[in-house]
Order: structure tokens, then sequence, then C-alpha cells
């Protein structure tokens, strides 16, 4: 069949080249973007890691992706949030909405610490990173719930949630509340900044959310010998 | 106002009494958050600024106006080394023409007004309302002090007296809103002739942003569709009136823009290629002063100072490693940094 296929097929290359498959072989390896894992000199490492570096000598790396940057700003937590955001792969979109959404909680702390009298100035907290990660600390779940069939019904049973499960639904429920349930008008940076402040201080929807999660865990522990992991 | 050499590369505040009346929307969209938020307006003082104040402390105001342009890349600060100048003649008691930008006048007109002074021209009362309210708050002393020399004649039974002060014909352009740009027009030749005359104890600082508009093409159409002629329209007409060099007894400072112009490709940024040739001819003996981007101790002050405001709140770009990105990632350009250090 190839050899009648080819001969109709002209040549052609695609525009976008697909340098980062989705599926590699598992013989690659991962590339590391950190420089200082390469500045460490040879009598710093243990003998495991003298080996990964040997190997890394001799076996192929998978090519690194575009979001990933060897710069001291790098935060996988935030690529990955902005990932999430992205609609129709128009990251530079969803950049620019994170960046002002920094920018606008930088904003308001800082005008709140200058307005602010001197012995309450160091409990106001400035760094938008900060407040982002506390905010999702805050929101993370402790415990989900799992759709399990026993005897022809469906229980929701609650479960232990992996680090990275937990870390999900914290993004996907603060996006989605976000443009969901503010007013049609404001832009997503402001909606986004008013509630990631509110989660920081252990308010608003999405924190409101986690516990009603909780709540239904709780409701729901007599189902837990149902789950058989 | 006493800024020498030395200080170039240091903020100096301007006092909020002054930001009001100064600069009711003079100044940059982002650098008006930036006050609001630091709640005070730092301008850093810059080498371009610094040369264009010490010609109008020297000049000699009975010769004809000096004209001088700030040309610069994009984000270069130009419109700030604008106001800084506009600042220091506020300081010295000058009376102060600001448009704060010219491209405004030339697009997204909203109302178009056959001129009522002469049929071939076209009026916005708009744009010229705003910008009577402007000069109204910025120039008050000068209001009652300086009185019209002619009788203008608005309507058949308006008419404001020679001898009346320049604060009743600016009320009648602000009441009378289909009159108003007539009123700039009048407002702008009383100022043109009072201060060429010797005996005129006030100095006139005429500050355009965005020159380039008015010898540029515009979008404005009429209700046929057909293009609208810059020459045809009132504000343009009597901006450029001012621009020529006839009268005396004050100076004119401009900044070319591409950001707001219209038809201009992206690159474009020394004088010859913004103006044309037509704006050039008009604008020939001028004084070009560039403005470049940040220099090492320029850059070093501004990131000192952003520490100092508590904005540079990542902990990476507070070491060394993370200013050599900045430096990379902005290339020093004012503008890049600004809102590089915004979510940084």
């Amino acid at each position: 069949m190839a050899a009648s296929v080819s001969g109709l097929l002209k040549p052609w290359t695609p525009r976008v080249l697909l340098v980062r498959w989705s599926r590699y072989n598992p013989y690659y390896l991962e590339p590391e973007v950190r420089k200082e894992a390469y500045s460490r000199p040879e009598s710093e490492l243990s003998p495991e890691e003298k080996e990964q570096r040997q190997l890394k000598t001799l076996r192929p790396i998978k090519a690194a992706p575009n979001a990933v940057t060897s710069s001291a700003f790098d935060n996988p937590v935030l690529s990955k949030f902005i990932n999430m955001m992205m609609k129709d792969g128009n990251k530079v979109l969803a950049r620019e909405i994170m960046m002002q959404t920094l920018e606008n909680i930088k904003k308001k702390q800082v005008e709140k610490y200058h307005k602010a009298a001197d012995g309450t100035k160091e409990e106001i907290e400035c760094n938008p990173y900060a407040i982002f990660h506390q905010a999702l600390e805050n929101c993370k779940p402790v415990v989900g719930l799992a759709s399990i069939q026993k005897g022809g019904k469906y229980y929701q049973v609650p479960i232990p949630l992996t680090d990275n499960r937990r870390r999900f639904f914290a993004m996907k429920w603060m996006i989605t509340e976000c443009r969901e349930n503010k007013h049609r008008r404001t832009h997503m940076y402001e909606k986004l900044s008013q509630e990631l402040l509110a989660a920081f201080e252990k308010e608003g929807n999405v924190i409101k959310k986690k516990h009603e999660m909780h709540k239904m865990a709780e409701a729901n522990r007599a189902y837990a010998h149902y789950r058989w992991w | 106002a006493c800024h020498s050499e030395k200080h170039v590369g240091q903020f100096y505040t301007l006092p909020s009494a002054h930001v009001r009346p100064l600069f009711p929307n003079g100044l940059p969209w982002r650098f008006q958050h930036q006050t609001k938020t630091f709640n005070e307006t730092c301008i850093m003082v810059r080498q371009p600024a610094l040369e264009v104040i010490s010609c109008l402390k020297k000049a000699d105001y009975s010769q004809p106006a000096l004209r001088y342009l700030f040309y610069g890349l994009k984000g270069s600060g130009k419109t700030l080394s604008l106001c800084h100048t506009v600042h220091f003649c506020y300081t010295q008691g000058w009376l102060v023409l600001h448009v704060p930008d010219a491209h405004l006048w030339v697009k997204n007109c909203k109302e178009l007004l056959p001129s009522s002074y002469s049929s071939s021209r076209f009026d916005q009362p708009l744009q010229a309302t705003t910008w009577l309210r402007n000069f109204k708050i910025t120039n008050e002393p000068f209001l009652s002090k300086i009185k019209t020399k002619e009788r203008y004649v608005w309507t058949k039974r308006e008419a404001t007296e020679a001898g009346s002060p320049l604060g009743e014909l600016v009320d009648q352009g602000i009441s009378r809103v289909k009159s108003s740009s007539d009123v700039v027009g009048a407002v702008m030749k009383e100022l043109r002739l009072q201060s060429s005359q010797p005996g005129a104890d006030f100095r006139m600082a005429v500050a355009v942003d965005g020159v380039n508009a008015l010898w540029g093409r515009s979008t404005i159409k009429r209700q046929d569709k057909t293009a609208v002629d810059l020459e045809e329209l009132t504000l343009v007409y009597n901006l450029r009136k001012l621009m020529k060099n006839d009268w005396s007894g004050g100076a004119i400072i401009t900044t070319l823009s591409q950001t707001g112009s219209l038809y201009t490709p992206k690159s474009a940024y020394l004088p010859q290629e913004l103006l044309g040739e037509r704006g050039f001819d008009s604008v020939d003996p001028f004084i070009p002063v560039s403005v470049p981007n940040y220099s090492e101790k320029e850059f070093e002050s501004c990131y000192l100072y952003y520490m100092d405001r508590n904005w540079l709140q990542h902990p990476q770009s507070r070491t060394e490693e993370g200013k050599k990105e900045l430096i990379f990632l902005s290339n020093r350009n004012p503008s890049m940094l600004e809102r590089l250090c915004g979510f940084l």
C-alpha cells in the first residue's frame, strides 16, 4: 500500500515542524534546564549522580519544550496554570492575562503597603508569587471523591488524592470560578486577582468549593471501605 | 528646576500640588497608574530634557520662538522628557499650552460639524471642549490677567468685546459647544499676538506631543465617506499656525510619536520619516534632541528606585543574575523595563 500511496504524495513539508513529539522512545532522557545543575564540580556529586551524568553523555535526550526556560524567573506551577488557562493554543494571550493578574495583585498590595501605618507594614505580603502559591495551597482539597460501582449502583467514595491531582483541582476550580461566576464585563485578570487575593485570606468561592468537597467526603465516610487500593 | 549635569540619573519628585493642575491628562497612561500605586510622581532627570532646559534658560526671547523636537525609539522616554520640560516652564511661571496627544484630534472623531467661521472647514467640538477645560485648569492665574484685543462674534446675539479677560473667552467655548473649535483658534491667536509684543510680562510654552499627526494623514471621513484633508480641520489649522515661527517671546517643545500615528511603519522613528516632506519643511529650522535608551547609570538608578518603592518582588530579580536578565530582556528601554518589572 505504501508503494502506491507515495507516488501520489507531492514533496511537501508541513509549515510547523513538531520538534517535541509527545511520544518518545523510553530510551530518551529528560532534559535538565536549570543552570545550577551543571555548575557543580565533580567532587560534590554522589555516586548515583555521577552515574546519571555518565548516562547523559551516551543516551539521546528529548527536546526541551518551548515554555521551559533556564532563566531565573522560571516557575513550573505558574507555567502549568498558564497552560490550563490557554484556549485554542493561544499561549501569548494566556501569558499576558497571567502577567496582568500578577501586576494587578502587586499594585493592590503595594498601594495598601504605602498607605498603611508603619506598624502594620511588615504584615502586608507584596510578592505576587508568594500570594499565588499560598492561595493555591489554600485551595487544594485533601480528599476527593471517586465514582465506584458496587452491586449495580455507583457510590461516591472518598479517596486520598495525589499531589498532582490536588493541584489540578485547585487550578481548575479557580479558572472555572473566574470564567463563569463573575460579572460579564470585568476583565479576566481583574477577576483572577480578586479571587486569588480572597483565597489568600481564606475567603471566597473557591475555598467554599473546597469545603463543600470535604463535607461531601465526610458525609460519604461510610462507603470508604469500597475502595480497594 | 535648577537641575544640572550632576543630577543626571537621579529621580526628582513633582510636588502633588503641581501635578493636578499641570497634567489633567498629559501624562502617559501607565505612568499615571504608577503614580497612583507609589503615591508620588517621580521623573528621572535625563540628558535630553536637561539640554532643552538649559537652552530655554539662555534663549533670547525677543527673537522668533525656537522649536525643539524630541525623537527616539519607541518607549525611550520622549513624552516624559516633554513633561519634565513643561514642569520646568510651569515653575518659572510661563503660560503652558499643552496638547497631550495631537493624534487624538486626527482619528476616531465622533462628531464632525461644518465650521461656523469658514464654510470649507470642519469642527471637532468634543476634543476642543476637553482641551479648553484642561487649559483652564492649567493656566488659572493667566485667565484674568490677559485681555483680548479684538472683538469676536459667535452668533447673531453673542459677541466677546475687546478688552475682556481670557477667562471669559474660555468659558464661552466650554459652555457653547458648537463654537468651541473657533474659540480655540481665537485663544491661540490672542496668545500669539500678545506674547510677541515687547511689553508682555509672560512667556508662552507650546508643548505638543505627537506633532507628526499635524502633517500626516487622517482617518476622519465625511458623511459621504470621502476622506477629510487635514487642512480642513479647524483645530489642526490653528495649531499649524502656532507652530510657525512668526511669533516671539516663548518656545515650542514637541515630540514625535509613532504609536498613535496613522499609516506609518512601525520601525520609523526619525523626524524625516515621521513628519513627511511637508511637515519637515514647515518645522524646518528646529533643534532635534534624540532620546536614547537608559545608559548604565540610569538603569542602575531606575532599578534602585523600584527596589526602594518595594516594586521588585520576585526574589530572583533582586540578585545579580536577575538584574543581568532584566538588562538583556528590556535592552535598557524604559517602557519595556517598566512592563517587565510590573510582574516580576
